[in-house]
């Protein structure tokens, strides 16, 4: 593959692109991909976009990306302070247009699993929860999910529990983007350096529309330029396993 | 009235077996300092009542403070990850997880707030949640549509970090207050750590910046670089050496012990710079 990208900006720039200008977008906590993602798109494609951070700014401009997306520095430039109650106002009444939301499993219905596997009192696995997740999924307009990671373990035939299930637009990983249709997952593209041999081993359920969907048009220089400029600290590199940075 | 006390004596308030929350998320603004007090006083058999707790249900896990949890999400976010002791905690059955969302979480202390039974919640259709964690469905007496709904918790302290305060309790919280002025309104009684305590004047100059009110207040406690290795915005951030020393810490089996003897002098520092 190119040496000009790998996973990391593949991620953040996919995710970039499948926001529409206008909309009013929720980035929540533990989230550096889509906060990069979300600066990016509002200085590509998307410039009357708004980010509504869990930080507690409407289009903060801290002075320069962190880690953490929960950090009150996400408040910084931002002319009001909207809390955690006031976001969850808006989205229970329909004023989120899209949101991005984490997962720890998620199967071919599109089900997610962030709680635990096994015996609820003492689970062989215990999963981070999925925080607002299984309010925001009917609520939000369109949810993109996303995940640094693609393994059997994580996309699964059928998750043992359900956290969160509703309107998912699409999924985005190190290896491919999938979207919903008719209640079921579906390839919608392949990035360009994966193969589809390896897209099978790595996913848990039998891929709908496998042989039949195009590849992820890779970052344009265009992008990737504005990508180091939003991102110079490499933000968009944080949730990433070594395995799947060291896999492309 | 005067309530300031000293960190180890507002934390002597905190009885085994109550119900409480606890201000700031994940690694931000935790009250830390109290929280590591808790710790070394041995208080048992805790209900943390918090949608996003991450370096306080983590570090209460390891000490074996608590037995329930009811939360939306527990992280240390990254760069940390996951918070591996309360997950240990979880996984060997010493702490039960009361599966919710933050914003059911979030209806609960409303409901406690509002001095009503229950609340309604929108979403969680397609969710496993309710009918593990006992939600009720009511149908609307007035459209008849169904809502899932959740019964009031009414913690018995909240423990809250801020930036101001004065000694009667009035506080400001700078930047987000993320969940604390409804946590501040839901629990019976207040305790703050603060890392200023200003003349009352202060507060009165500007009333409309002070998110809790002297009212809810039983103490204050004077606790510079409280939220350490939180963050307290804008004072400071989360200290990244503090987050891995306290990781690689409790990674031995005396580590925990350690880590309380070693941070005691900075936690209880603050009574004695204003003594």
């Amino acid at each position: 593959m190119s040496s000009s990208y790998g996973p990391p900006e593949m991620m953040a720039v996919a995710m970039a692109r499948l926001i529409r200008d206008g909309e009013l977008v929720f980035v929540g906590v533990n989230s550096p991909l889509p906060l990069v993602a979300v600066s990016l798109a509002r200085r590509l494609h998307a410039p009357s976009s708004t980010l509504l951070s869990i930080g507690g700014g409407i289009n903060p401009t801290p002075n320069k990306l962190g880690p953490a997306t929960s950090n009150a520095r996400l408040s910084v430039g931002s002319a009001s302070v909207f809390d955690n109650v006031d976001f969850y106002g808006l989205v229970a009444r329909g004023g989120v247009d899209t949101t991005f939301l984490g997962l720890a499993q998620v199967d071919e219905r599109a089900r997610v699993n962030s709680s635990f596997i096994g015996e609820r009192q003492r689970p062989a696995v215990r999963f981070p929860g999925g925080g607002g997740a299984a309010a925001i999924l009917p609520l939000s307009r369109r949810v993109i999910l996303w995940r640094a990671s693609h393994s059997p373990r994580i996309f699964v035939k059928e998750v043992p529990f359900v956290t969160s299930a509703g309107n998912i637009d699409r999924i985005v990983t190190p290896l491919c983007i999938f979207r919903k249709e008719k209640g079921q997952l579906v390839l919608d593209s392949l990035h360009p350096y994966v193969t589809r041999e390896r897209l099978v081993e790595s996913t848990g359920f039998a891929i709908k529309n496998l042989d039949g969907a195009p590849l992820t048009p890779p970052p344009t220089e265009g992008e990737l330029a504005e990508l180091m400029r939003v991102d110079p600290e490499g933000v968009r590199r944080v949730e990433f396993p070594a395995r799947e940075l060291s896999a492309a | 009235m005067n309530k300031q006390l000293a960190l180890e004596d507002a934390a002597r308030l905190i009885r085994d077996g109550q119900v409480i929350t606890i201000g700031g998320t994940l690694c931000q603004r935790v009250p830390a300092a109290f929280v590591r007090e808790i710790a070394r006083q041995g208080v048992r058999d805790l209900e943390l009542v918090k949608p996003s707790p991450g370096y306080d249900i983590d570090l209460l896990a390891a000490a074996g403070c608590v037995r329930r949890i009811r939360s939306g999400i527990v992280s240390l976010e990254q760069p940390y990850g996951m918070a591996p002791n309360f997950r240990r905690a979880v996984e060997e059955g010493r702490l039960e997880v009361i599966e919710n969302a933050c914003p059911t979480i979030m209806a609960s202390l409303q409901a406690a707030s509002f001095g009503v039974p229950f609340q309604p919640v929108a979403g969680l259709e397609g969710s496993d949640i309710p009918k593990v964690s006992g939600f009720g469905k009511v149908a609307d007496p007035f459209t008849g549509k169904e809502v899932y709904v959740v019964p009031a918790i009414r913690p018995d302290w909240a423990i809250i970090h801020v930036n101001e305060a004065d000694v009667r309790g009035n506080a400001r919280i700078y930047g987000s207050p993320v969940w604390d002025r409804l946590m501040s309104r839901a629990a019976q009684r207040c305790i703050l750590t603060t890392e200023k305590i200003l003349p009352t004047e202060h507060f009165a100059a500007q009333p409309e910046l002070t998110i809790i009110p002297e009212v809810f207040v039983e103490a204050v406690v004077l606790a510079r670089g409280g939220a350490w290795p939180t963050s307290s915005y804008p004072e400071y951030d989360v200290d990244d050496d503090g987050m891995w020393n306290y990781l690689e810490r409790l990674r031995a089996p005396e580590g925990l012990a350690r880590y309380l003897e070693e941070s005691k002098s900075h936690d209880r520092s603050g009574i004695e710079v204003a003594a």
